[in-house]
């Protein structure tokens, strides 16, 4: 398994590194949009004439927005994918399904394949930008902090994944997935907190959003990483993130096998 | 004209045809898009719950200028914005321009408005909705004058927009590809949902006289509110005139350099 995994990830690393231009430009994009809230935040703690707002001061601000903007742009928002829509759509799943891998296993890992390169390339962009605001950033130095934010990365990148993959599988039944996928896309970058820590929302929609699967995405690890939350707190969290994954986990299972049995490829 | 007025109708019947292929996708963007500007309204009034001003704007002012932004990002995503940035480099990578140089319209008119979004169409009247709420919380406090002062800028903001989406468009003429550049330019747009006083010193001088996004919804919103100088006034008039004539030269420049090689 682990050597046909690193397979895929090799395949999708040269797939993507064909198109660099194109990410090159598509993750400046990504940062321009992040810098410019970072100049609206400045704007608001000028405006405000306070050293912190919401519990947050403006370097943890500015650190909030450009770690959640890493992680929204290159690990959940971009890599978003549709392969597993267009390959039960376009009858490719029958191919797949002769292979000596499950097709699950396939999507998983070239999800992940591509949110590495992603994430590669989003961590060069957004290392030149912390340069010019070098004195304005929190750096975690804490190991245990460290390794906590990491667990919570990769519990992110896995919810994202299970979350978007019971979309696609859907693809079984609806002609078309896309809608589903981007109006998620779009609940999710803002109930996530990629745009703002959802601390500064209003009470009764911090309380919406909680009972989503999203604040493990960005806000969670976030927390995490600029010390909002107890480590003993953590690991609650933790354990929740894992609940929410194995449910997930459980519908994608469901869907697949009661898709497949649907499933016809007709050729042309 | 009355005769592009009706191919104009008849290129949005064959969209919406097009796009309502698949019914509950087509219902579902634009409930997507709709969520997605209630969620960005949403993060504004979280600013305004710790500050009571940006810069000099209110909440019902940024209100207007959020509102106006929508307003001509939406028209421009309806009509040429996707057809120019997208479709006109992939037209001339695979040579497709030629089918549409033989047509006895205006190519420019084909190329710009070849593809109407019906889905932006429908999540436009929501936008529409919330320019009059924000209108009406600001007491409908203008003049005539400055209503139709308005209007004319948010029209001078579309030719502005409409002639740098072309240059753009038209650099793919000389090297097929100019999508990259289009997605960067339509990320920098979006300075234009926030008001430019949230910027100080070089950035601000930058947005106004180097690639001055002022003009596509703070300058509307000033005009409306009362806060337009005549100076500002003819700049922002003056600078969409000349892009507009650079921007249709060089469309002519490049339609002449088109060599209509296909793979």
């Amino acid at each position: 398994m682990m050597r046909k995994a690193l397979l895929i990830f090799r395949l999708v690393f040269m797939e993507r590194s064909a198109y660099r231009v194109n990410f090159i430009l598509e993750i400046s994009g990504g940062i321009l949009s992040i810098l410019i809230v970072v100049f609206l935040w400045l704007a608001v703690y000028r405006s405000a004439g306070r050293a912190e707002l919401g519990g947050y001061s403006l370097a943890e601000m500015i650190t909030y927005l450009l770690g959640g903007g890493l992680i929204n742009s290159f690990l959940l928002t971009t890599a978003e994918n549709p392969e597993t829509s267009q390959a039960i759509q376009d009858g490719a799943l029958s191919n797949l399904l002769i292979q000596p891998i499950h097709p699950y296993w396939v999507w998983l890992f070239r999800d992940l394949a591509a949110k590495a390169f992603l994430g590669v390339i989003g961590l060069a962009g957004y290392a030149i930008v912390s340069l010019l605001l070098n004195e304005r950033l929190i750096f975690l130095f804490d190991p245990l902090r460290l390794i906590l934010f990491g667990v919570a990365l990769a519990a992110a990148v896995l919810l994202q994944f299970l979350t978007f993959e019971s979309l696609n599988l859907l693809a079984f039944w609806v002609e078309n997935t896309y809608g589903f996928r981007f109006t998620l896309r779009v609940i999710m970058e803002v109930a996530g907190g990629a745009i703002i820590p959802l601390s500064f929302f209003p009470a009764l929609l911090q309380k919406v959003f909680a009972l989503l699967p999203f604040p493990y995405l960005v806000y969670f690890p976030m927390r995490i990483y600029l010390n909002k939350i107890e480590c003993a707190d953590i690991l609650p969290e933790l354990v929740r993130a894992a609940v929410w994954m194995a449910g997930l986990a459980g519908l994608n299972a469901i869907l697949w096998n009661r898709g497949l049995r649907r499933y016809t490829s007709m050729g042309d | 004209m009355r005769r592009y007025a009706r191919l104009f109708m008849l290129l949005c019947k064959v969209s919406l045809m097009r796009q309502m292929a698949y019914r509950p996708h087509f219902f579902l963007m634009v409930f997507g898009k709709v969520i997605r500007m209630v969620l960005l309204l949403l993060f504004f009034q979280a600013v305004f719950l710790k500050v009571d001003r940006l810069g000099q704007w209110t909440f019902d002012q940024v209100l207007l200028l959020f509102a106006t932004f929508h307003l001509v990002d939406y028209i421009m995503s309806i009509t040429f914005q996707r057809n120019l940035s997208y479709g006109l480099p992939a037209l001339i990578q695979s040579g497709n321009l030629d089918s549409r140089m033989t047509l006895p319209v205006n190519p420019l008119f084909m190329a710009s408005l070849e593809d109407i979004d019906m889905m932006d169409f429908i999540s436009f009247i929501p936008c529409l909705g919330l320019l009059i709420y924000a209108l009406h919380r600001l007491g409908f406090a203008f003049t005539w004058l400055q209503a139709v002062m308005y209007g004319l800028l948010i029209a001078n903001a579309l030719i502005f927009l409409f002639a740098i989406v072309l240059i753009i468009a038209a650099i793919s003429f000389w090297t097929t590809q100019s999508a990259g550049l289009a997605r960067v330019f339509d990320d920098f747009t979006r300075v234009g949902r926030y008001p430019l006083d949230i910027f100080e010193g070089f950035w601000k001088f930058f947005f106004i006289y180097v690639l001055p996004l002022a003009l596509i919804s703070q300058v509307p919103s000033q005009a409306l509110l009362g806060a337009l100088s005549p100076g500002f006034l003819l700049y922002a008039l003056a600078i969409s005139g000349l892009l507009a004539v650079v921007a249709i030269r060089f469309w002519r420049t490049g339609l002449k350099n088109y060599s209509s090689t296909s793979s």
